[in-house]
């Protein structure tokens, strides 16, 4: 019987006293993320049916500079891969590696943010506005705006939080868990870009 | 720290990272070439799901966590967001054939 109930707790599907077999703090930062996937989630689907229902849309070739658009993504996943590092190097106890991936995972942070803001400068110099464009379909910059808006603010907060977390590390008062869920963080941030860089740059 | 990780060291990431340049840039390319409206979305969305299972499987370490951890995250994000979509797109081509005719 007892072996039974154990075979049960240990299954993929098991309950027991930790049923995702993660401490609370993960879990919580777990349930943060789909939280914020939502709000991402209802705003590419707002987008799409935007798409759907205009007769027209601006070709994304003309108005964006693409391959500047794909080295600012080059440049996203290049920090979450620094931070995977750093995040491994926590668990691993190697204090010197996990300080300077996180510190390029800053670098990597704060680029993308400059190079959003050269970005946003260049289209409102050229008329984009949040209610008009010079394009023909107002609505494709307010989505425009909103929706990279939104993630450049995530953007500029992971940034905060490594920069926090990274000091914390220095005086030796982060865990590695500490650093694990800051990483968490940054590769959703890096994730949900996936999907805007794809629906709103390329499609 | 996730209990199924891998003991090999930092490389696995910077394979991942690889992995999605190479996707990246091939989505940048496929998107300049003259492709069938449907065949180019279709593809361009495959390698977007395939970015982000990377992502979420090895940085986020999902592929390593328990079932039941990937399986709310997997159902509470797309299930929902594909749910999200399909409800108001059907709304969307209405309000466009109204428009145009």
């Amino acid at each position: 019987m007892l072996k039974a109930t154990h075979d049960v707790t240990q299954s993929s599907w098991g309950g027991g006293i930790s049923p995702f077999a993660v401490g609370w703090n993960k879990l919580m930062m777990w349930l943060f993320i789909i939280t914020d996937g939502l709000l991402f989630a209802g705003f590419l689907a707002s987008y799409g049916f935007a798409r759907l229902s205009s007769s027209q849309w601006p070709d994304q070739l003309e108005v964006f500079h693409l391959w500047f658009i794909a080295l600012m993504t080059f440049i996203l996943i290049s920090s979450s891969a620094t931070m995977a590092t750093a995040v491994r190097g926590a668990e691993r106890g190697h204090r010197a590696t996990v300080l300077r991936f996180l510190l390029l995972t800053i670098v990597g942070g704060l680029v993308f943010l400059g190079m959003q803001a050269y970005e946003w400068t260049t289209l409102i110099r050229e008329g984009a506005r949040l209610y008009s464009n010079p394009w023909g379909v107002p609505q494709f910059t307010g989505y425009f705006f909103l929706t990279t808006g939104f993630h450049g603010s995530h953007v500029f907060t992971g940034v905060l939080i490594l920069s926090i977390t990274a000091v914390r590390w220095k005086k030796g008062l982060s865990s590695a868990e500490g650093v694990e869920l800051t990483g968490l963080y940054w590769h959703f941030v890096d994730l949900v870009w996936v999907f805007i860089f794809t629906l709103f740059y390329l499609i | 720290m996730s209990k199924n990780l891998p003991t090999a060291g930092y490389a696995l990431y910077w394979r991942i990272w690889f992995l999605l340049l190479i996707l990246t840039v091939i989505m940048v390319f496929v998107d300049q070439v003259s492709l069938p409206r449907l065949a180019l979305v279709w593809i361009l969305v495959l390698a977007m799901l395939m970015k982000a299972s990377l992502i979420a499987g090895y940085f986020m370490h999902l592929r390593f966590e328990k079932l039941t951890l990937a399986v709310i995250v997997g159902v509470g994000i797309l299930a929902t967001a594909a749910a999200l979509f399909l409800l108001i797109a059907p709304d969307g081509i209405r309000i466009l054939k109204l428009s145009s005719g």
